[in-house]
């Protein structure tokens, strides 16, 4: 392989102090400050996991398979992600097209069982103000459910944008761009659904307290 | 071991913890396989018949088939009985391939411009000293029982 061909398979040069694109750098910059704000919402809950002194306890409520569809849904969002980018920068607008739209299909299932989960929770009585696990798993999950609406209504905005062909190769770095968030939403909930789902399921109640009567 | 780590860090003799010399002569980097220089990077080429220095299609299909099983392996994990003190460890160590595989492959950062992995590992490392800290102090300081 030459080095020309080489390099044109890299983005240009671009004319700033670091020679990289302000508008990506800016969205790198922007998912370090969320990795610093996720880190936190999640070192709060570590911090008071398995505090509550009267239930629903994670135990009692979490369900694992249905949150390990939902996992496998984000993440197979990630792989249309990254094939809608492929397709857009090689020109091939209806099957970019196409991914994209998958992007947003999975991104609304993944919330609609979000949706299912909360409205499950709260039938059985865990609310954000039942305890202190229903406060910090709400915020926890409520925020990212709210970046991956963001990402929806945008990934579906892109979708109408390279249907009407104003989203193209030449300018695919919108793609890029929205596509860099996307994954991002997908590794936070990778690290959510090890720490509260997963790791966190054996939490009962206290000693000398006994189970929660679900509703 | 040093041989091997050289491997895994650089590629074609750019140091991938190097920091760019300045914007004309950075090609960031000039070659890339997937994973660092040496025999996969052969073997890359040879795959890709030299043609293509990104990842195309077929790996990213890899890739995403590589995750959604280690998301099984973890939902197979919860199921069994006797890990003990294993349990957690072999948890976070898969969340954290996960997490590498799709920072490094869907989001490009290992055929990026090497400048945006520093950026976002700074933020790492910032984020898990604020997340250690807060740990910390949080386990000696007297918590109210808030309800």
């Amino acid at each position: 392989m030459t080095q020309a061909a080489a390099t044109e398979h890299h983005e240009p040069v671009e004319n700033t102090s670091t020679g990289l694109n302000s508008r990506k750098l800016m969205m790198w910059a922007f998912l370090a400050s969320d990795v610093m704000f996720f880190g936190v919402f999640i070192a709060t809950y570590l911090v008071y996991r398995g505090k509550s002194l009267v239930g629903p306890y994670p135990s009692e409520i979490l369900d694992i398979p249905l949150t390990s569809v939902s996992t496998f849904v984000l993440l197979m969002s990630s792989l249309a992600m990254v094939l809608a980018l492929h397709y857009v920068k090689a020109g091939e607008k209806n099957k970019g097209t196409l991914w994209i739209l998958l992007v947003v299909v999975l991104g609304a299932i993944f919330m609609g069982f979000q949706f299912y989960e909360f409205r499950e929770f709260a039938h059985e009585g865990l609310t954000p103000r039942t305890n202190i696990f229903g406060t910090t798993f709400f915020i926890l999950t409520g925020i990212h459910g709210a970046h991956v609406t963001i990402g929806v209504i945008w990934m579906a905005f892109l979708a109408y944008g390279s249907h009407v062909g104003s989203l193209r190769s030449d300018n695919s770095l919108d793609l890029e761009i929205a596509g860099l968030y996307w994954h991002f939403v997908d590794i936070v909930w990778i690290v959510i659904f090890t720490v509260i789902y997963l790791i966190s399921f054996s939490d009962g109640p206290p000693a000398g307290v006994g189970p929660t009567i679900l509703h | 071991m040093a041989n091997l780590w050289q491997k895994l860090t650089q590629h074609d003799g750019n140091g991938w913890w190097n920091l760019p010399h300045g914007p004309s002569n950075e090609l960031n980097p000039p070659f890339e396989g997937p994973i660092g220089g040496a025999w996969f990077g052969n073997l890359w080429r040879t795959l890709t018949h030299g043609n293509v220095s990104h990842a195309g299609v077929g790996f990213y299909w890899l890739v995403g088939f590589v995750l959604a099983i280690i998301t099984l392996v973890e939902v197979w994990l919860f199921t069994v009985e006797g890990l003990g003190a294993w349990f957690i460890p072999l948890l976070l160590f898969l969340s954290l391939a996960k997490f590498v595989g799709v920072v490094a492959y869907f989001m490009h950062l290992r055929f990026d411009n090497r400048m945006f992995t520093y950026f976002f590992a700074s933020a790492m490392i910032i984020g898990i000293l604020i997340f250690s800290i807060l740990l910390v102090l949080m386990k000696h300081a007297s918590q109210p029982v808030l309800f």
